[in-house]
């Protein structure tokens, strides 16, 4: 093709044309003119072929293309900048009720601007703990003085708190300071079932010292002579702060990553009785009645922050793979902490995954280890040399060990047949005790009943129900804030993925999780901005478990996708020598179309001239 | 007074600990229970069939709650998670050789295995849900032993039988891995369910590599639960067996005896396993070791007997061991506890007897070993099954082939034929259960049924047939079959003829070249039951192995797994062809392009122009093709060639340059 087009322009011309020219004119050189106009003949059939590749090469991408339900990519990114860049704040409600009974006129004048001081003071301790799930500047401090006779209420913005006027003016407070389970229902009562948190100052003007007790509702009351009111506003503040914000945690405690939550909201706490040595003793418990009476009311209260399940088992022929030494002094087997992290035995233990929960499930372990003969009295010593008095420790996210220590361990030491006894009702009572105070630990509340302030002790009352309401709401509150937060590194990991695997099939039910993890994320927010913390921790928990759920999709793990190398390699035998035919076609007709009618246009210009 | 006051708090007192003893009891009964048992048997060509039996129990839940002391967890909450009325999974590696071990006793039927795994499960859920439930059983199992059961989990590989396999169908699949290789890592979790896993008790004897060098190990999870019937009554029963077929290391005989090449080897516990148990497990109601002298053995003991000592009828008529005497046939380390006696023997000349061995009051410093020596050299058969059963393939080739069964008589069916000679015409009904996967296209309508080498019509002999057809990648074949096959005949067969498909390439697996297995036939014989009732000394023996003996059960046999080679493409094929038909359509369009757009006048003038100025090489170029294109060779133009040629070349370097540049910036692009 190359010579034909090359040495048209030298050769001569058609033999009709050369007789025309003959005729025609003298001076026409056939090789810069011609007399007929050029063909478009092969010029549009090389086009018609070029523009119908290309008006095919949409369509053949659309048969090859991967089916990717459309991901909500800019939601995703929204609601992860969200998150990254304001924490959602709840709204927390104060109320300080100053009960006056001692009328001396500087309190009391004092008193009218309680509320300033506290928020100030708040503010400093505020400052200095602010983690997600706080209500970190967001509150309001509403003041009531009640001084017997005559009330008056200092609001902020609620109108929706109230304070009985005078209603505790009859109560005998040197009983109350003795019974603070009563003194507790009964300022339940007064107050109500509100999400305020309350704090009730009596200045009874007696004794030299406040006493101040966090009750297991949403309130906490201080009695005592109150001095000097600026060191009643610290300790209020820190109350409000530190205990019923914060959840009287401990310092460089449990944080959220390390929550005892699996990623699909569910917790089953499994509870394992391992008789080290059957052939010692066979000891054997009354789960049954422990899991109707001891655990259901915490499972309920611990409903709206995850989803518990219980099972038990009891296993034997499980020695601890730690070692221990007879202490005379004690007359005991002595284990110490630092053999803990080798006490549980992962070869022999096998407390196992359990069938009943999914994959993504946090399972707790709860282990009853009950020694053999031969280490009988095993007690764990702390760092300071005493004993410990549970005999159990925890370990963050994998659970709790209780050594049980049969009574009278030498007795049945040489027996031929082991010995089969169930722990009493009572011995079981305490270990679940223990076994709370551990879930509570796991969970990082304080498992002492006493919370060492700044500004003095405060006395916490401890529920039956093995958490207190500001406790729980303190959970919730950073449970939803930590599901959020997964939740939206989880979908953004999830876009990430998808946008930087373009070839990767993504299903209808991808996009169908990551729009309802989407809608539950809002939800979340919604209800924590209007201050309902369990409904909150809830859609929290929807959201994460759905964006976990789309995120280990099994159609994201399989390897269906294939690479843009391949299709590269399918593709490229066909269409990479037909491209270059039809281009290569096209570019030498127009080349020739333009070169021809150059010189048909010469021809012109010579025959007008002629004309002329 | 003092007196009756004393007999009086006496009388409290035993009052009370009777109170407590009965309580106790009371609650072991209602309670959850475990037991271990170890069956032991001498095989007629020197091996030594063990048979290990736990079995735990477990009250219902509505009455129990769900926790529990011994039952393990697992399996509980696998029964309830996937409603399961009842399963089995084995796992087994060896064949059961029925010649020599035996096919009519209950070992037999219920432990003889197929090779690899095989798993069954009956479901208490809506038809609908039962291929759901059974695809998560499969992967919770996987997990559980693992092992790949998971691979169940595609239609293609599991069935549900009609009415052969079991009466409760509807509810059940079925679905068996030939291939699936058993070890120590299916074992293990396997004994996690025991309480005392193998630290305790008969497990202790479970010695990996003892048991493991043997010629066949079954291990095998049978569990059947009433757990979702309106009225429960017995909870979830779970039954775990390992059946293992050794070869013992003849222990060093002391007795001298003159054709001691003849003595069967004799062998104790220690020489089997390499280890001895010290103690019951502590959890286990009760823990018995047996030893099954079968009723040919006993038999032909007694003729020895009677050959050698010169014994007088009456005492031979004894059962040996029964004075413990020491100049019987054989003798154990250990005297037994208790002799149990077959009441039921189908052969009228020899029952079987079981000796009981309780290993309760052994322990550490004392422990049970027990050893079984022979004195009397004695051969001996086992009871057969009535049909000798093998399935081969027939035909070469990678297109189609054909499975036969076949059928021979053994001289049981001999027996069964002179007991029947009575009647009109006596049958022998055989159930046939074949699954075949969907890419060996069986042809049911190719039956043929040869009995002593003359074809059948399939109606004289087939008495129902159900089949469903295999769909390709979809489900695979199931053949169910009753036959009637005349008592007197020497041998039957079944062949079926089939084509091989093609499979996709994806659905090899990677060892495509070592061919595909069908897995095993079920052969079953409804007619027969086998049934070892033992009694000793008219007290009912409470052993869950041995009342699992007493049991009817139909006597069944697995056929061997076939081997069929298919053809395994060349896997890189697909690429190759792609290249070769997209090159082969590039050049036909191009050329086709090249051909519409070509000037034939001017081409002819160009010709006639070059002809002028041809170089020596077009000359002779030229001259070539003329002579292939079969004309008249005209000498051409000449025309200076050196030009153009090097024009050409440019313009190749340029394309190459272009495709270069093409793929290069593709990769930048894309990478």
């Amino acid at each position: 093709m190359a010579e034909i087009s090359e040495t048209m322009g030298t050769e001569s011309s058609p033999p009709e044309e050369n007789r025309k020219d003959n005729s025609g004119s003298s001076n026409f050189d056939d090789k810069i003119m011609r007399k007929t106009k050029p063909g478009l003949k092969r010029l549009i059939l090389t086009l018609t072929v070029f523009f119908s590749f290309l008006l095919g090469l949409p369509w053949l991408l659309k048969s090859i293309e991967i089916y990717r339900s459309p991901l909500p990519f800019r939601d995703i990114d929204s609601l992860s900048n969200a998150i990254d860049s304001n924490p959602f704040l709840y709204p927390c409600r104060f109320h300080l009720v100053f009960v006056n009974l001692e009328h001396s006129t500087s309190i009391r004048s004092n008193a009218e601007n309680l509320g300033f001081l506290i928020s100030s003071y708040m503010l400093e301790y505020a400052d200095r703990n602010s983690f997600c799930g706080t209500c970190d500047g967001n509150y309001t401090i509403s003041v009531s003085l009640d001084s017997g006779d005559e009330c008056v209420e200092y609001e902020d913005a609620d109108k929706g708190i109230l304070w009985k006027c005078g209603a505790l003016s009859g109560l005998n407070f040197d009983q109350t300071v003795e019974n603070g389970e009563v003194f507790d229902d009964y300022l339940q009562s007064i107050v109500g079932k509100s999400r305020v948190y309350t704090v009730v100052v009596v200045n009874t003007g007696k004794g030299d010292r406040l006493r101040a007790v966090v009750g297991k509702y949403r309130h906490a009351w201080i009695i005592g002579r109150v001095a000097e009111i600026n060191l009643l506003a610290e300790t209020v503040a820190e109350m409000f702060i530190k205990i019923f914000v914060s959840g009287a945690k401990d310092e460089g405690s449990i944080q959220g990553e390390f929550m005892p939550v699996g990623a699909d909201g569910k917790i089953v706490l499994s509870f394992n009785l391992l008789n080290a040595d059957p052939r010692d003793w066979i000891y054997d418990w009354d789960i049954k009645e422990v899991d109707e009476k001891l655990l259901a009311p915490t499972l309920e209260a611990l409903g709206p922050i995850a989803n518990i399940s219980v099972e038990s088992q009891v296993l034997y022929h499980t020695p601890k793979s730690s070692y221990s030494y007879w202490d005379d002094e004690h007359e005991s087997h002595i284990f110490s902490t630092k053999d803990l992290p080798f006490f549980v035995n992962s070869n022999e233990w096998h407390l196992d995954t359990s069938i009943a929960a999914g994959g993504r499930s946090k399972i707790l372990q709860f282990v009853v280890y009950v020694p053999s003969a031969n280490e009988c009295p095993l007690r764990l010593q702390l760092p300071n040399g005493d004993i410990s008095v549970t005999n159990g420790f925890i370990s963050p996210t994998w659970g709790g060990v209780v050594v049980f220590n049969p009574p009278n361990c030498m007795e049945n030491a040489n027996s031929m047949h082991p010995l089969r006894r169930k722990i009493s009702s009572q011995e079981v009572n305490q270990i679940f005790e223990v076994f709370m105070a551990q879930l509570r630990q796991l969970f990082g509340l304080k498992s002492t009943g006493f919370y060492k302030g700044a500004s003095g002790t405060s006395i916490l009352l401890a529920s039956e129900r093995g958490f207190t309401e500001w406790e729980l709401d303190a959970l919730a509150r950073q449970h939803a804030c930590y599901n959020l937060q997964q939740c939206g590194t989880t979908l953004g990991s999830l876009s990430r993925l998808v946008q930087s695997l373009p070839r990767m099939i993504i299903k209808d039910e991808i996009g169908k999780q990551v729009k309802l993890s989407l809608e539950a994320a809002k939800l979340t927010q919604d209800n924590a901005s209007q201050g309902i913390y369990d409904a909150s921790a809830v859609s929290s928990r929807h959201a994460r478990s759905l964006a976990e759920d789309a995120f280990f999709h099994p159609s994201v793990m399989s390897i269906s996708y294939y690479s843009f190398d391949h299709m590269f390699a399918v593709y490229s035998p066909f269409f990479l020598p037909l491209s270059l035919h039809v281009i290569l076609a096209v570019v030498r007709e127009i080349k020739r179309y333009k070169q021809e009618s150059r010189k048909y246009a010469a021809w012109e210009a010579i025959r007008k001239q002629h004309s002329d | 007074m003092a007196r009756s006051l004393s007999f009086f708090v006496l009388l409290l007192f035993v009052l009370h600990v009777s109170s407590e003893s009965t309580g106790e009891v009371a609650e072991q009964l209602e309670g959850e229970e475990f037991t271990e048992e170890l069956l032991l048997r001498p095989l007629p060509d020197r091996k030594v069939l063990s048979h290990f039996h736990f079995e735990s129990k477990v009250p219902p839940t509505n009455s129990y709650g769900h926790h529990h002391r011994i039952f393990p967890k697992a399996i509980y909450q696998l029964v309830h998670k996937y409603r399961i009325k009842e399963m089995e999974l084995s796992f087994t590696q060896g064949r059961w050789n029925y010649d020599s071990w035996g096919g009519f006793d209950p070992i037999a039927s219920s432990n003889a295995k197929p090779p690899g795994v095989e798993l069954w499960a009956v479901f208490d859920v809506p038809p609908d849900q039962v291929d759901a439930s059974w695809k998560n059983l499969t992967h919770t199992l996987s997990g559980l032993f693992c092992a790949s059961i998971n691979f169940l989990e595609s239609s293609t590989a599991y069935c549900a039988p009609d009415w052969s396999f079991s009466s409760r169908s509807g509810n059940l699949r079925y679905g068996s891995l030939p291939r699936e290789a058993v070890c120590t890592e299916n074992l293990t979790p396997w004994l996690k369910l025991l309480p005392c896993r193998d630290k305790a008790g008969l497990s202790l004897l479970m010695d990996r590599p003892s048991i493991y060098n043997g010629f066949y190990h079954s291990q095998r999870l049978h569990l059947t639960s009433d757990e979702f019937d309106p009225v429960a009554l017995h909870g979830i029963v779970l039954e775990q067996t390992l059946t293992i077929v050794l070869q013992p290391d003849a222990l060093d005989t002391r007795a001298s005896f003159s054709s001691s090449r003849k003595l069967q080897p004799s062998w104790s516990m220690s020489s089997l396993f390499g280890k001895m148990v010290d103690g019951k497990c502590a959890l286990a109601k009760s823990s018995n070791v047996y030893v099954q002298i079968e009723g040919s053995l006993v038999h032909n003991m007694k003729d020895t007997w009677n050959n050698i000592e010169g014994y007088d009828g009456e005492i031979a008529q004894e059962v040996p061991y029964e004075g413990f005497g020491s100049n019987s046939n054989f003798k154990f380390s250990i005297a037994p506890d208790r002799v149990m006696k077959e009441t039921n023997s189908f052969h009228k000349d020899g029952y079987s007897v079981l000796y009981g061995f309780a290993i309760n009051h052994y322990h550490g410093s004392k422990p049970f070993d027990l050893g079984f020596w022979w004195n009397l050299p004695v051969t001996w058969s086992c009871v057969k099954a009535p049909l000798r059963v093998s399935r081969f393939l027939m035909g070469s080739g990678n297109e189609k082939g054909a499975i036969a069964l076949s059928l021979q008589s053994t001289e049981w069916s001999q027996s069964i034929l002179k007991a029947g000679k009575n009647e009109e015409k006596c049958n022998l009904r055989v159930d046939v259960f074949q699954v075949v996967p969907w890419y060996i296209k069986v042809y049911y309508h190719t039956t043929k049924i040869f009995v002593d080498g003359m074809p059948q019509a399939l109606e004289d002999i087939i008495e129902k047939m159900s089949v469903s057809p295999s769909e390709d990648k979809v489900s695979p074949g199931v053949m169910e079959l009753i036959l009637r096959l005349p008592c007197d005949m020497k041998s039957a067969s079944l062949t079926l003829e089939f084509d091989k498909g093609f499979l996709h390439i994806d659905e090899y697996p990677p060892d495509a070249n070592q061919g595909f297995d069908i897995p095993s036939a079920i052969i079953s014989y409804p007619d027969f039951q086998t049934r070892l009732q033992y009694k000793e000394d008219n007290a009912s023996i409470q052993s869950p192995m041995v009342s699992k003996m007493q049991e009817r059960r139909t006597v069944l046999s697995y056929t061997e797994v076939l081997l069929v080679p298919l053809t395994t493409p060349d896997f890189s094929m697909p690429y190759n062809v792609i290249t070769i038909t997209c090159t082969v359509f590039a050049l036909y369009f191009g050329s086709l392009l090249n051909a519409l757009r070509r000037r034939v006048n001017e081409e002819e003038r160009l010709l006639k122009s070059k002809d002028k100025r041809t170089g020596k090489l077009q000359l002779l170029l030229s001259k070539f093709l003329s002579k292939v294109r079969g004309k008249p060779w005209e000498p051409p133009s000449s025309t200076p060639p050196s030009s153009s040629s090097k024009f050409i070349s440019s313009k190749v370097i340029l394309k190459i340059l272009l495709v270069a540049a093409i793929a290069f910036g593709w990769r930048y692009y894309d990478g």
